[in-house]
């Protein structure tokens, strides 16, 4: 087993950073969190057409070119650097995965190649206003048969919702509880009866929506009433996927907080050289590196689909959101006063890091769910 | 159409250089990249073989160590192939050696109808490699191109120049160097970048080019660089009172400058 990069894999991180440091600079980020849509179609395209990210690891049949969770999570982790405002985790984390999970192989063979070539958006719509990631969270009940569904209710925190062209929901049978009962649906953005209303964030830079069902018609996504299984696989490779995005930021973080410690005299020298800020920069450090570890052992166990996968996903999730809000939050400390303005990066990175923090289920949660995957 | 570029592969600008204390040239032992200049003409090459609806880009380059780094970057934005000539014989090298070792290789790649190069190298920046080319090669010099156009076996350059841009023209084949121009480098694919592991890429010494070791390198060497000198360190600006009229000096020394 190498746990190293690949060479290729290096250049393929460059390529990416080039990129993002270029089409997602401060001013982009800043530009972007102030619209509804949140994200620059022209980059989004650039990234489908020249780059191949949006395509990179689904698979070859279905549209993509199929690589694997660890090139992903590269791609990944250089977009949480640069808080890159594109409905990336949304269509091509979460409603890939859904749908590579939980669809049949014509429905892939329909839904993913437009995921692929960035030309549809697609959101995962699973969380309810009372904020819960389990199976229990879900109540939302979808009514019919056969190919005919109808859908009535409320999905929450929708990661870009409201500019999806295509909507994965997650319902369930009406009577079920629990793990029983759950199904998939696909609806159309522009569907009769769903109201779509763009919520305010804290966290600008990742654009959410709340969605309203009345009876809105949608055609089932592989089996419904047996969709647990995928829902909770799609749930622990967001949380992978998760744990390297933030770990860009949380790498960034480190740096900038460094950086500014080398440059910021006080008292005659560099603030960097008192031990109160050398033990912060020491601690976040230590964190980011275990973090990263932890990250990439979580991309690859994705990349393998083994079973490792719900335990190294818990951790990862669990160890790096704590990371990467420590890390987020000692920039600011380190920076003093100029962290805490509008014009300086801390506060969005501080802002994604709360918020990444809390998607998909916080630190407690995930750590509570690694205690009972792996039996204790 | 075939399209030769010409790229330089060298040391990781964002790395301080070093010069060696001996014969004052660059270090470049370590790791080599692709110039960000070159990677425009490659664009350009790229653009104009999709163009022409056919062909192919070579890219050409001299670099020590048989490094290919740089080249597997230009490889991974669409380069079809690559010929390296790399040979310690080549150490030292001053600009019209370096210009004879391309002009070869570009002899070597076959049947040719254009040749990009990047105006100067961001390294060595003699600026004078791609005219020296054209001379060996007996073919047409278009120097500053920022928009290059092939139509009927003739090309047609934007030339930039101070006041704006010539159009000039020239009959194929014919060596153009460009500019950072209007074009954007392509960023490669991750497909791209597995494809460049396995294109060919055709390593060769100066004695592969039939050229003579005493013609290359320092043997070769029509300059010797004698002396180095640190960069003056810089001066404390001009300071003017303001008395109401001190925006006409602000402007005048900005006209000094042709800033306006």
């Amino acid at each position: 087993m190498n746990f190293a990069f690949s060479e290729e894999q290096e250049q393929l991180r460059d390529a990416v950073r080039r990129f993002m440091e270029t089409k997602s600079a401060s001013e982009d980020v800043r530009r972007l969190m102030e619209t509804t849509d949140g994200y620059d179609p022209a980059v989004w395209a650039q990234m489908a057409n020249e780059l191949g990210l949006q395509s990179l690891a689904i698979p070859e049949e279905f549209g993509g070119q199929g690589f694997t969770f660890v090139e992903l999570g590269i791609v990944l982790e250089e977009m949480g650097r640069v808080l890159l405002c594109a409905p990336y985790f949304s269509s091509v984390v979460l409603a890939a995965n859904a749908i590579l999970n939980a669809g049949t192989d014509a429905q892939k063979a329909e839904l993913l190649p437009g995921i692929a070539a960035g030309e549809t958006i697609a959101a995962l719509a699973f969380t309810e206003p009372n904020g819960k990631w389990d199976a229990d969270g879900i109540t939302m009940e979808a009514v019919g048969g056969g190919d005919a569904y109808t859908l009535t209710g409320t999905k929450h925190f929708v990661i870009d919702g409201h500019t999806a062209d295509t909507v994965v929901v997650v319902a369930r049978e009406a009577g079920t509880t629990g793990e029983d009962g759950i199904g998939f649906f696909v609806v159309a953005g522009d569907a009769a009866g769903l109201t779509r209303t763009p919520l305010a964030t804290m966290d600008q830079t990742r654009k959410q929506a709340r969605l309203d069902f009345a009876g809105v018609a949608a055609t089932p996504l592989g089996t419904v009433g047996a969709g647990w299984p995928a829902l909770s696989k799609t749930l622990d490779q967001a949380a992978v996927a998760m744990a390297n995005e933030s770990i860009g930021g949380a790498q960034k973080c480190l740096e900038m907080a460094v950086e500014y410690a080398k440059v910021r005299v006080q008292f005659g020298r560099p603030i960097g050289s008192f031990q109160a800020i050398k033990h912060k920069c020491a601690d976040m450090l230590l964190e980011v590196e275990s973090g990263k570890s932890a990250a990439y052992y979580a991309a690859w166990a994705a990349g393998e689909d083994n079973e490792e996968l719900p335990v190294v996903a818990s951790l990862a999730k669990a160890y790096v959101s704590d990371a990467y809000f420590h890390a987020a939050a000692e920039n600011i400390q380190i920076h003093g006063g100029i962290g805490f303005t509008w014009e300086h990066d801390a506060h969005l990175y501080f802002k994604r890091a709360k918020s990444s923090e809390i998607l998909l289920g916080d630190a407690t949660y995930h750590r509570e769910l690694l205690a009972q995957r792996i039996g204790i | 159409m075939h399209v030769v570029v010409c790229v330089k592969q060298i040391p990781d600008p964002a790395v301080p250089g070093e010069l060696d204390p001996g014969t004052h040239a660059l270090k470049r032992e370590g790791k080599l990249i692709l110039d960000e200049s070159d990677s425009y003409g490659v664009e350009m090459a790229l653009q104009l073989v999709d163009k022409a609806g056919g062909g192919e880009v070579t890219l050409v380059s001299m670099a020590p160590n048989g490094e290919v780094s740089g080249l597997r970057t230009a490889l991974a934005m669409g380069a079809a192939k690559a010929i390296l000539v790399s040979d310690d014989a080549l150490a030292g090298s001053d600009a019209l050696s370096t210009a004879k070792v391309l002009a070869k290789a570009v002899e070597r790649a076959g049947s040719v109808d254009l040749v990009l190069a990047a105006t100067e190298s961001s390294d060595g920046y003699t600026g004078t490699t791609p005219a020296q080319m054209a001379e060996l090669l007996g073919w047409p010099s278009l120097t500053f191109a920022k928009q290059v156009d092939v139509a009927g076996g003739t090309v047609t350059v934007q030339r930039q120049t101070e006041a704006g841009y010539d159009v000039v023209e020239a009959t194929l084949p014919a060596v153009v160097s460009v500019t950072a121009g209007v074009v954007e480098p392509r960023y490669p694919s991750f497909k791209g970048i597995m494809a460049a592991k396995n294109k060919p890429v055709d390593t060769v010494t100066a004695a592969d080019l039939g050229l003579a070791a005493d013609a290359v390198g320092w043997a070769g060497a029509r300059q010797r660089i004698t002396q180095v000198a640190p960069a003056p360190a810089r001066e404390a600006g001009e300071r003017i009172e303001d008395d109401g009229e001190s925006f006409q000096r602000v402007v005048a020394y900005l006209e000094d400058l042709k800033v306006v």
